[in-house]
């Protein structure tokens, strides 16, 4: 115990009526100050965020007037070009398919892992789990060429499937190294008493302890989606070949790129815009669930 | 439960370990080969040249130094610039508020703090990127210097200065991690008894003795977690240099970090040296990440 | 010959600017040419330049200068898709795999005029078409596997490195294709019907490997109204420059502006030009072998020092923040006055471009006393296509060449883009906008004092600390005594270097 603040004696009585006035006026002051530095951040959050949105209605004379300005008038159109000519619409997509199973598969074979890591005992089992926690502290850019050539042999450039299995294989590290911890603290009891029933190992697993590991679980899948969902090197090497493949971070880039060849930065904005409201959207539907279960993990 | 444990076991690492040997153990020791070649990244044998690379990446380029040193200043800067922020809003989010009977309440709306707070963590990087390029574009356009202009004050180059561009870029960095160690923390408050506020209520303490005094304490072990994922993230930073920075980690290679420099010897068609500089940055984070575990290495607080 | 239509006088121009410019003295056709990758063209700095524009305006422009053109050359054209008429032994269902830059000149032109013509005479052959403005990006990983397209335009910032291709024998020999009977003409080879000096600046070591399209002008842009409105005039000299950069200071206008963000190669290009001005073609060519003190010799001090004090006097310091398309937008705007750039700018604007705005170029002003003339002007090949030596359509991709250097090509492209090609003859029908108009003019009046740049084609670390150096000198961070000795220092830096492999001209 750091804190030691049983320790302290019980105060007087109206001395602590004194301390408690001076308190008051502190708390009104800190407040005071505190409220205003949240409001500050928060502006500073959404303003920028706002500002994209509402240039998706602007056209350039405007962007590069004062940011201040509100559009003369509604330019749906470039949402239409963002969405077709610029295929935000098509990027979007890739990125749900291929986030949904990676995750997925993330998952499934991290838990996997994780859990005979950290409740089995045999011969190698410390070696396996440094191996895969080691992956915690490669860079990705040192494998990237080779990992190219590796894809390639497989025949799986430019494919669905073999983005995923990519993403999956490097999600494991983390996910593998923080389940571990977790199905580390799930009692033994309970898993005693499944085998006593006559579990299988597998159905014990499947039945009895993912489901204890909930709260790690949700956790972990929604560190993967943002880490997934983010990922941009991985896809620009791995299906850079095939545009209709790409993957959202990927086709930003690109439209950004292209907005600076061709001047037409109100079709990046409405890109943008196409890019951020459904993650907003997902995010205000599920974010108790996102956040806690990222606390859920890390508190722990 | 010895029956049929070790085919078991088998069965459950087969797939997850194979897909990491191929796509990841593979690649990488394959780069430390590659790193001994002068390969140009062709569909031709590379050829051998021992050390060469590292050699010339030891003694002979300055960018490389420069983007060791600001990885340097990332490592410092952004853990504590970000958790000192972030504790400071979670500690007025989970108990800034009033305080009845000891009842240790959040400040009015936090609910919608923490919600806004946390929002660009689920935007993906490149389009944060892509958004500070407005905010930080340098004249009247610019959603900073827009605002200074009209108020009759000189724009601020934001990315041009040489000592400016990197603060700047640590300050995206920062604009975006902030929300989520502010949930972090909350939650790793929430956990904290409220007994144990009572009390030092009770003896008098003040708000910043209760954060000095209780909060920040027992918070200790949450906060080695952020300042791991923090490490990570200064040791990553591409996408924000490559789209923000002035002509890949300018002006001067004054924002460079590893990964541009990596980016720009792929882009001189030089994979042998690309693939040196990848090494040179897996002994930065491992480095790291040993120093890590042994500062971490400490008992937790127990309550 | 079938082009009488074609001036003579234009042509020799154009010949002389290429045998000074271009083609390189003894010792060169080395590998001199991959200077030009990176360059000239849109888009192709390797920071870079071109913005593409509207591709409706394109269209739209061109179509109404061009009937007169099709008649005039209509005669000369022999039928491209006669049966016989396949010196590659294409064969003729095989599909083509096209990657196309999308810069400046967007894909337009390939799916519009070229592929048409393949078309035309391969109906069977299916043509994928790709565009991109990261051709790296698309091009290096398809490489690396061994399997590439059979056709590039290897251009813009994200280009691929023109030397390595060549080491690496990932390239075709264009030989076949310049020996190849042309398409209008079938006595003529291919190589008879260019510009002289194109086969050169793409020869590496003597071996062509690089198709150079487009012919480029260099210098300072500027709006003719935006003159006109002020009564001021064009100037062609330091004095007579400096003097209309202080009337439009006056008149609340930036006189002089270049993108620092991504661009500073447009204004190394400028002090570069001006340095061979005051001492001759000889500094540049010093400066593209690396001799010994090429960058610190007194033209570029001289030439650096006026230019620092344009920077420090004339331009808006948020301008280093800025990329090209911005700027060029400010200009559009009647905000800048002066931007350097090459002649694809015109085209590149169209679309932001307002009514009556009329583009204009004049040469790099210098003071009188150089060594010359005042007219002089960098002019240069650009816009890279290549055939990978494994792809597996070998025979499509040079025949698509060829047909790209068809009049029918040359033509379609000039009209559509509004840039003259290296193709002999097939422009001079095609009614050019006021910009290109105005800088074959310069052409044509700098005669034989053209001089053209490649080290930054070479050197990619030459380039970038030549940049760098360029934005803190214009800024006024450093002096033309420090811009000269840094950049020579990393050129003697590179010269020590055996890893780096050397090109002579």
């Amino acid at each position: 115990m750091a804190v030691r603040v049983e320790d302290a004696a019980p105060p007087q009585f109206d001395a602590a009526k004194e301390r408690a006035k001076r308190q008051r006026s502190q708390v009104g002051l800190f407040n005071g100050l505190g409220q205003i530095a949240l409001a500050l951040w928060a502006l500073m959050i959404i303003i920028p965020i706002l500002w994209v949105f509402l240039a998706a209605f602007k056209n350039t004379t405007e962007i590069f007037s004062s940011p201040w300005t509100m559009p003369a008038e509604l330019r749906w159109e470039n949402f239409s070009r963002a969405w077709t000519k610029s295929r935000a619409g098509t990027y979007f997509l890739n990125s749900v398919i291929v986030v949904s199973f990676s995750t997925f598969g993330t998952m499934l074979f991290g838990s996997m892992a994780a859990y005979v890591l950290s409740r089995y005992e045999f011969r190698g089992r410390k070696f396996f789990y440094l191996l895969f926690v080691a992956g915690l502290a490669f860079p990705t850019f040192l494998a990237i060429v080779p990992l190219f050539f590796v894809v390639k042999s497989l025949g799986m450039l430019n494919t669905y499937h073999g983005l995923i299995l990519v993403y999956i294989a490097y999600s494991l590290p983390f996910t593998v190294f923080f389940l571990s911890a977790f199905f580390r603290t799930l009692p033994t009891s309970v898993a005693e008493a499944g085998i006593l029933d006559g579990c299988s190992h597998t159905s014990l697993f499947f039945r009895i302890m993912l489901p204890m590991a909930k709260p790690g679980l949700i956790s972990v899948a929604i560190f993967n989606i943002i880490g997934q969902w983010a990922q941009y090197l991985l896809p620009l090497v791995l299906v850079g070949g095939a545009q209709d493949k790409w993957v959202l971070t990927q086709g930003i880039a690109q439209i950004s790129v292209s907005a600076g060849y061709q001047a037409d930065w109100s079709g990046l904005f409405a890109a943008l815009t196409i890019a951020i409201l459904p993650m907003i959207f997902v995010y205000a539907i599920f974010q108790r669930q996102i956040q806690s279960g990222l606390t859920a993990g890390a508190v722990k | 439960m010895r029956h049929r444990k070790y085919p078991f076991i088998a069965g459950f690492l087969v797939v997850p370990l194979t897909l990491y040997v191929v796509f990841v153990l593979y690649p990488y020791t394959r780069a430390f080969y590659i790193s001994m070649t002068a390969w140009r990244g062709f569909d031709v044998a590379p050829k051998w040249i021992g050390f060469k690379n590292y050699e010339r990446l030891w003694s002979n380029d300055d960018r490389f130094w420069q983007a060791v040193q600001h990885h340097g200043i990332l490592l410092v800067t952004l853990p504590v610039i970000t958790i000192v922020i972030a504790l400071f809003f979670a500690f007025l989010l989970s108990v800034g508020g009033k305080s009845k009977s000891g009842d240790m309440a959040g400040v009015w709306g936090s609910k919608f703090y923490r919600v806004v707070f946390f929002l660009p963590q689920v935007l993906a990087v490149p389009i944060i990127a892509v958004l500070f390029q407005t905010v930080y574009r340098p004249n009247e356009s610019g959603l900073i210097n827009g605002v200074l202009m009209k108020l009759g004050f000189d724009p601020v180059f934001f990315m041009i200065k040489p000592h400016l561009a990197l603060p700047s870029i640590i300050a995206v960095l920062v604009w975006v991690s902030v929300g989520f160690y502010v949930v972090l923390f909350t939650a790793g408050m929430g956990s904290i008894p409220q007994e144990l506020y009572e009390a030092a209520e009770l003896d008098g303490a003040g708000k910043f003795r209760l954060f000095f005094g209780v909060t920040l304490p027992l918070l200790r072990d949450t906060l080695q977690v952020a300042w791991v994922y923090l490490g990570i993230a200064a040791f990553d930073a591409f996408a924000i240099v490559n789209v923000l920075a002035l002509s890949e980690g300018g002006p001067n290679g004054t924002t460079t970090v590893m990964a541009v420099e990596i980016f720009r010897a792929y882009g001189k068609n030089n994979f042998g040296y690309a693939s040196a500089l990848g090494v040179a940055l897996f002994f930065m984070s491992i480095t790291f990440a040993a120093l890590t575990l042994r500062v971490t290495r400490r008992e937790a607080i127990e309550y | 010959m079938p082009d009488l239509s074609y001036p003579l006088s234009r042509r020799a121009l154009l010949a002389r600017a290429a045998a000074a410019g271009l083609l390189v003295g003894p010792g060169a056709g080395i590998l001199a040419a991959c200077g030009k990758d990176d360059d000239p063209k849109p888009g192709a700095s390797g920071s870079t330049p071109a913005a593409g524009s509207s591709s409706a305006a394109g269209s739209s422009s061109a179509a109404g200068s061009s009937s007169a053109a099709v008649s005039s050359s209509a005669a000369t054209e022999a039928p491209a898709g006669g049966a016989g008429d396949n010196p590659f032994d294409v064969k003729e269902d095989a599909a083509l795999d096209l990657v196309i830059f999308a810069g400046g000149y967007t894909d337009k032109y390939a799916k519009e005029v070229h592929e048409p013509l393949y078309k035309a005479k391969f109906a069977k052959a299916e043509i994928k078409h790709q565009a991109t403005e990261e051709i790296s990006t698309v091009v290096q990983p398809r490489f690396a596997a061994g399997d590439p397209p059979d056709f590039v335009n290897n251009s813009g910032a994200k280009s691929m490195d023109f030397g390595a291709l060549v080491a690496d024998n990932q390239l075709e020999d264009l030989t076949a294709l310049w020996d190849a009977p042309s398409v209008d003409d079938p006595a003529k080879k291919v190589r008879d019907t260019v510009v002289p000096g194109t086969i050169d600046v793409g020869s590496f070591n003597g071996k062509p490997y690089v198709l150079y399209y487009v012919s480029t002008v260099f210098g300072l842009w500027y709006s003719g109204k935006l003159f006109k409105d002020n009564s001021w005039t064009p100037p062609t000299d330091w004095d007579s420059f400096i003097k209309v950069l202080d009337e439009m200071k006056a008149k609340k206008i930036i006189p002089y502006a270049y993108a620092g963000a991504n661009a500073p190669y447009y204004q190394w290009n400028v002090i570069l030009t001006h340095a061979a001005k005051i001492g001759g073609g000889d500094v540049l060519k010093n400066i593209d072998n690396l001799e010994d003190g090429a960058w610190t010799n007194d033209a570029v001090k001289q030439a650096a020092t006026l230019w620092a004090e344009v920077g420090a006097k004339y331009m808006d310091k948020s301008h280093e923040g800025l990329k090209h398309t911005d700027v060029q937008l400010q200009q559009n705007q009647y905000k800048v006055g002066f931007y350097p750039s090459g002649d694809w700018l015109e085209n590149e604007q169209k679309k932001d471009t307002p009514e009556g705005f009329e583009y204009q170029m004049i040469p790099v002003p210098a003071a009188a006393g150089g060594k010359m003339g005042a007219a002089g002007v960098r002019a240069t090949a650009g816009e890279g296509y290549v055939v990978p030596a494994k792809a597996k359509n070998k025979a499509g991709g040079l025949e698509y060449m060829r047909q790209m250097l068809s009049k029918a090509g040359g033509e379609g492209f000039a009209k559509l883009i509004g840039s003259p090609t290296v193709v002999v003859g097939a422009s001079d029908a095609v009614e050019f906008p006021p910009g290109v108009k105005s800088s074959q003019a310069a052409l044509k009046a700098a005669g034989a004092d053209v001089v053209n740049i490649f080290f930054d084609g070479w050197y990619k670390d030459l380039d970038t600390e030549a940049r760098t150096a360029t934005n803190d000198l214009m800024f006024g961070r450093i002096k033309a005594d420090e811009f000269c000795s840094r950049i020579q220092k990393k050129a003697d830096e590179l010269k020590k270097d055996d890893a780096v492999v050397k090109f002579k001209r």
